[in-house]
């Protein structure tokens, strides 16, 4: 869970970087933007600190 | 008669309106022919007779004269370019001078950022978290000296305001979508190497080690109360040797990010005046991934997952330390632009002023919040609110009138109150001191408060990273800015969270990140560090006939 977490938050940023190949719209960039934004928070948020939570010391 | 009346006023009102109108210009006087200076002239000039220099200088008439002007040549005399020469030389020398000064505000700092931690931690944690704070400093320090500064600013190709540094001119680059793209420096190991041993580059060096350190420092406040101190000396060397320097290779050492405006088109690069993403975010989300590894301190939350509050020993500390980070922040802003002199470097006044007001804006903002949600200004909230104005304003502090100031400030302390919350009870991470919300959420904020705020007004020399014209935000009519301040965003989170994490974890498995169980309840002061902060004091707090060594 947590290389899949790690993979997709750099996914993220991948999708970002790509929005300055793909186009050179400003407003196109944005969107493309916003998209690798919410991925990598997801990969942080969602993914990563959920597989720690599950494991934290105080569930225990 | 009722004519008459009537046309009193009128011919007030058109005397007053006359008053108020600019004078008319007088006409032009013909422009003087130029006078030419020759060596001559100078020579003529008097220098005060050493038998009246005997007798003192009460009023500062006499000293700094035409006689303190160094001469190339003694043969010749003073000429025309020893003057000239003079003034570049003190026009550098001040440059050189106000960006120590502030370098060496922000070096104090650390005090600030050392006893708002330590205040904010318990007085059993108090020798641990003060060792942690004092020792970040020079093991970032001895890090950026062998290898960071290289890959920070070994390729930024010049610092006109300090007189060039021009051995910093070598950056490794890749070619992608037709582009060149900067990726790190490669002059200036141990500022020697690449003929790095120049007056410039050193003050480029100081100036730039003690940012360093600060995002260094943001660290140690969200792994406080149970991070092993073995570990935190390699993941401070780590983050000070390569996961800062090169993100900011990327924003000021002439890397990628710099270039979005040249290669891509999108406002002037992104632009990040004084470090919001560049040391605050950085720090900030290495502050996230390190306590989401160590895990929450024992006791913060119960089984079904309900925080609870686990108070600072020391509010005293906690808000005087705002205090000297306040102040301090007076050497980080305006000492960014590396120079009081020349290229629009007199907006530093500007600078200043829209740093003070954000920061209190932001204390305010946080207090009222805090007040009407549960009843009381709360006070460590309030602190908070201000270092959350503070770290804000530091990107867009050189881009912004005081107006933008303000409400960037003001969101900054409600956003500051939303983020500890969010990351103490939605992703139960537990934050001793709210770094990840002060530094990680706010850092993330100025950098896209640029993209908004910055109102065109600003001008360097004419240009900002390459690209002719003054940084304008997205009210101020260029959104492209906007963009552009958003991939600095999503580089921070996709790259510099993932590499601080990945480091981390390594460390994690090599030395291990956290103490013990009995290390943490009894205090890491002595397991730790082998002495206490207060033994007096925890004499006291002690049941009768514990020992305390």
């Amino acid at each position: 869970m947590v290389l899949l977490g790690i993979l997709v938050t750099f996914l993220g940023f991948l999708i970002s970087f790509l929005s300055l190949g793909m186009t050179s719209s400003a407003s196109g960039r944005l969107v493309m933007v916003l998209i690798g934004l919410a991925v990598s928070l997801t990969g942080i948020i969602g993914v990563i600190n959920r597989a720690f939570i599950k494991n934290a010391n105080w569930r225990k | 008669m009722k004519k008459t009346f009537l046309l009193i006023p009128l011919l007030l009102g058109a005397s007053l309106a006359r008053a108020q109108a600019p004078a008319a210009a007088p006409p032009a006087a013909p422009p003087a022919a130029p006078v030419a200076i020759t060596d001559a002239d100078v020579k003529n000039v008097e220098a005060p007779k050493p038998d009246v220099r005997l007798k003192g200088d009460p009023d500062g008439a006499l000293t700094g004269t035409v006689s303190d002007i160094a001469v190339g040549d003694a043969k010749k005399g003073l000429t025309i370019a020893d003057m000239a020469n003079q003034i570049g030389q003190n026009k550098i020398a001040i440059n050189f001078t106000w960006t120590l000064i502030a370098g060496f505000l922000v070096m104090f700092m650390q005090a600030g950022f050392a006893i708002v931690e330590t205040g904010l931690c318990r007085a059993k944690n108090a020798n641990h978290t003060m060792m942690m704070n004092f020792m970040v400093y020079g093991t970032g320090l001895l890090a950026y000296w062998l290898i960071g500064f290289a890959i920070q600013m070994g390729g930024v190709g010049g610092v006109g305001n300090l007189g060039g540094a021009p051995p910093l001119n070598t950056e490794f680059t890749i070619s992608l979508f037709g582009k060149t793209l900067g990726m790190f420096g490669q002059h200036g190991l141990f500022l020697t190497q690449g003929g790095t041993y120049d007056v410039a580059v050193m003050v480029v060096f100081l100036f730039q080690m003690v940012f360093m350190d600060t995002a260094l420092t943001i660290v140690t406040g969200s792994a406080a109360e149970r991070w092993k101190f073995a570990a935190f000396l390699v993941s401070s060397f780590v983050l000070g040797a390569f996961t800062y320097p090169l993100f900011a290779n990327w924003a000021w050492g002439g890397g990628w990010l710099a270039t979005l405006g040249t290669n891509f088109g999108l406002g002037k690069g992104y632009c990040d005046f004084a470090g919001s993403g560049v040391v605050h975010a950085v720090g900030g989300l290495t502050a996230l991934a390190l306590a989401i590894i160590v895990g929450p301190r024992l006791g913060k939350y119960n089984r079904n997952g309900k925080p609870n509050a686990i108070i600072g020993h020391d509010i005293v500390l906690v808000l005087t330390g705002c205090f000297i980070l306040a102040f301090g922040w007076f050497g980080f802003n305006p000492g960014s632009t590396l120079g009081a002199s020349g290229n629009g470097n007199l907006r530093i006044g500007s600078i200043a002023v829209n740093t003070m007001l954000a920061g209190m804006a932001g204390g305010f903002s946080a207090m009222f919040y805090m007040w009407m949600r549960y009843g009381k200004p709360d006070a460590s909230m309030s602190g908070n609110g201000l270092l959350a104005g503070l770290v804000a304003i530091t990107a867009p502090s050189g881009f912004v009138n005081t107006v933008g100031a303000v409400c960037i400030g003001l969101i900054a302390g409600v956003l500051v109150c939303l983020s500890v919350e969010f990351v103490d009870r939605v992703m139960k991470v537990d934050d001793p001191v709210g770094a990840i919300s002060v530094h990680g959420t706010n850092g993330l904020w100025g950098v896209i408060s640029v993209g908004l705020f910055a109102d065109g007004k600003s001008n360097y020399g004419g240009s900002w990273n390459g690209v002719t014209g003054s940084v304008t935000g997205l009210f101020y009519g260029d959104a492209s800015q906007l963009v552009a301040q958003l991939i600095g965003v999503s580089t921070l989170i996709g790259v510099v969270f993932v590499m601080s994490f990945v480091f981390n974890l390594a460390i994690d498995a090599v030395v291990g990140q956290r103490v013990s169980a009995k290390a943490e309840m009894d205090g890491l002061d002595l397991p730790e560090m082998g002495q206490l902060g207060y033994p007096e004091f925890e004499l006291k707090a002690r049941p009768a006939g514990a020992s305390v060594a």
